[in-house]
């Protein structure tokens, strides 16, 4: 009995003998007596951004012409919507994408198109920016199918970072996890 | 049987470093410490303002039963005051003004009637008095004898939420109390210090056509394009020297792990799957390991850097979609609920890569972003819960978790 006892706790310590003990390692440098934090100057700010841009052109349209300009048709493009944790195109989906695709043969030919996907706020990782760059990946696999340029097309993922919504309710869950249409010129 | 015993004590000891297992109480065993103020010069609020400062560092060391009394003395006075007989430990400091309203601080700590340690410190602002506070414990906590808190001095950099689109990126001590927003406006995210000496920092700005990064320098605040992706631009990780950064970038529509070369700019893929590879973290010099969904769902793995070879790192979760790694430890984010329509759970887990044990280190709300100090010794992280954004600061050895709350706006990265 004694020897099975014995022979038991051995293997239990060769077992768990890879559990070393893990010391933090201790930082030896003298410690400096004036904590001196970095001040630094505000960089100059950064706003280049697409929505001006389309305002811009948007003041530009003329209405003589009967050209529709960049804005009008970017407000006929469609949302993409998904479910949860999901980047993949339901029917109703696939129908809204198709015709973002005759739009973009017909009317919006002459423009690129961004797409941006959006989830909703479950994660501010980099995997949750991922999910919204497949659902961009996917209405642009969608798009290429329905025969729009692939080289006319770029993406973009703003993970949780651009909702639409910010209640904390079902449908405004919903509403986020989308991919938008933005057209470039 | 005392064989028996020298075994299971042995056992015991083995056991006793191993950071998966967790601390249940040591409450009662703790020192005691109270602290004294023996300030001139400066106002009620102010002195009242670097008290709790102290406190809360004191109390993050988690070495101490901290006494919250705040009591006034003389710097010099022969002895402690009556109330403070019966602590193991008492702090006593005096600030005043130095040169050009400078602040100064003098400390003695006293145990047993003697005074055993003291220092002076300084700094050129009052408004930065927190770095003092920090300054001060972790000299404690030398004195102590206790693992190095190096991280406490250390600069945490994050980018926050004000806005569709909207973000801040800011410079703050641990404890969110020292703030300085140096990228305001547009959309910028992801920000990632560039050296250990924290003077350089990386990030993503998507107000570009494509997703870019970016460097400052500090000193110069020189702002530098480093390279552009289509769909996802985010620098994971550093090396320990600066030289190799950890990219996710999506090249080809994918995204995918790449690693970059600082000083000849050449980049190389490092993971082709067609589905998700990100959240690239060093682990040792060969290895890193990262999220992927090559088995339908986000789980950790690791690659070597030299050779093809994938291994599975965590087989417990279906839902792993963070991690960060230091030495033979892991900590990643788990999601334990799956609703779509209710408030979903996010917990932090740590296993060791020489046990079966794996240790639930948070348990309410949605915990993420897991960094672990670069000595291991505590993990930064970020929190969500009802409404309220914090940084959250685990020590390990302790059992102990500490929260910071953000004032306005969401947490979307750090680092530190």
């Amino acid at each position: 009995m004694k020897s099975i006892v014995l022979s038991s706790v051995v293997v239990a310590l060769l077992v768990f003998s890879g559990c070393s003990s893990k010391k933090p390692t201790v930082d030896t440098k003298v410690t400096t007596e004036t904590p001196a934090p970095q001040e630094v100057e505000v960089v100059e700010v950064e706003t280049v951004s697409p929505e001006d841009s389309m305002v811009d052109s948007s003041s530009n349209a003329s209405d003589t012409s009967g050209q529709m300009s960049m804005s009008d048709i970017e407000s006929k493009l469609p949302t993409i919507y998904f479910a949860f944790d999901k980047y993949n195109l339901n029917p109703d989906m696939q129908v809204k994408v198709s015709k973002a695709a005759q739009l973009g043969k017909t009317t919006a030919s002459e423009y690129n198109v961004k797409l941006e996907g959006n989830c909703d706020e479950w994660g501010s990782d980099e995997y949750n920016f991922a999910l919204g760059l497949e659902r961009a990946q996917t209405v642009k696999k969608a798009l290429v199918a329905e025969g729009i340029d692939a080289n006319r097309i770029s993406m973009v993922s703003y993970g949780k970072s651009n909702p639409v919504c910010t209640a904390q309710t079902k449908a405004c869950y919903a509403k986020n996890r989308r991919v938008n249409f933005k057209l470039l010129p | 049987m005392k064989i028996l015993f020298s075994l299971l004590f042995t056992f015991a000891l083995l056991f006793a470093g191993d950071a998966t297992i967790e601390v249940i109480k040591k409450v009662d065993t703790l020192p005691s410490i109270t602290i004294e103020d023996a300030s001139i010069n400066y106002n009620e609020t102010f002195k009242l303002q670097f008290f709790k400062s102290l406190v809360a560092d004191l109390n993050v060391l988690s070495i101490f039963n901290v006494d919250r009394h705040y009591r006034i003395l003389k710097f010099d006075a022969s002895s402690v005051l009556v109330e403070n007989k019966d602590m193991n430990y008492v702090l006593r400091y005096k600030m005043f003004k130095g040169d050009n309203d400078g602040l100064n601080v003098e400390i003695k700590l006293i145990h047993d009637d003697k005074n055993v340690f003291s220092k002076s410190y300084k700094v050129g602002r009052q408004d930065v008095y927190m770095f003092i506070s920090h300054a001060i414990a972790y000299d404690i906590n030398e004195f102590m004898g206790e693992p190095s808190v190096a991280w406490m001095k250390r600069k945490v950099i994050f980018s926050r939420i004000v806005g569709p689109k909207k973000t801040e990126i800011i410079i703050s001590d641990y404890s969110l109390a020292y703030q300085h927003i140096i990228i305001k406006g547009g959309f910028n995210i992801f920000p990632k210090w560039a050296n250990y000496e924290q003077n350089t920092f990386y990030y993503t700005t998507l107000d570009t056509i494509k997703p870019t990064l970016k460097k400052v320098d500090m000193k110069t605040l020189k702002v530098s394009s480093i390279i552009s992706s289509d769909g996802m631009m985010i620098c994971s990780d550093v090396s320990g020297d600066g030289k190799t950064l950890l990219l996710t970038m999506a090249k080809e529509g994918q995204p995918d792990i790449y690693t970059y070369d600082v000083n000849t700019h050449k980049y190389k893929r490092e993971t082709s799957y067609r589905g998700i590879d990100v959240d690239a973290q060093f682990m040792g010099k060969n290895k890193f390991i990262f999220i992927s969904s090559r088995l339908g769902y986000p789980n950790v793995f690791s690659k070597n850097l030299k050779t093809k070879e994938i291994e599975q790192m965590v087989y417990y979760g279906r839902s792993n979609s963070a991690c960060s790694s230091n030495g033979e430890y892991i900590v990643y984010k788990a999601r334990e609920t799956s609703n779509a329509f209710e408030r979903n759970t996010f917990n932090l887990h740590l296993i060791s890569m020489k046990t079966d044990f794996i240790r639930r280190l948070t348990a309410t709300g949605v915990n993420e972003f897991p960094r672990f100090s670069k000595d291991g010794d505590a993990i930064l992280f970020i929190k969500n819960y009802k409404n309220q954004s914090s940084i959250g600061i685990i020590r390990l050895k302790h059992n102990k978790n500490y929260l910071f709350p953000l004032k306005y706006g969401k947490v979307q990265s750090m680092d530190w």
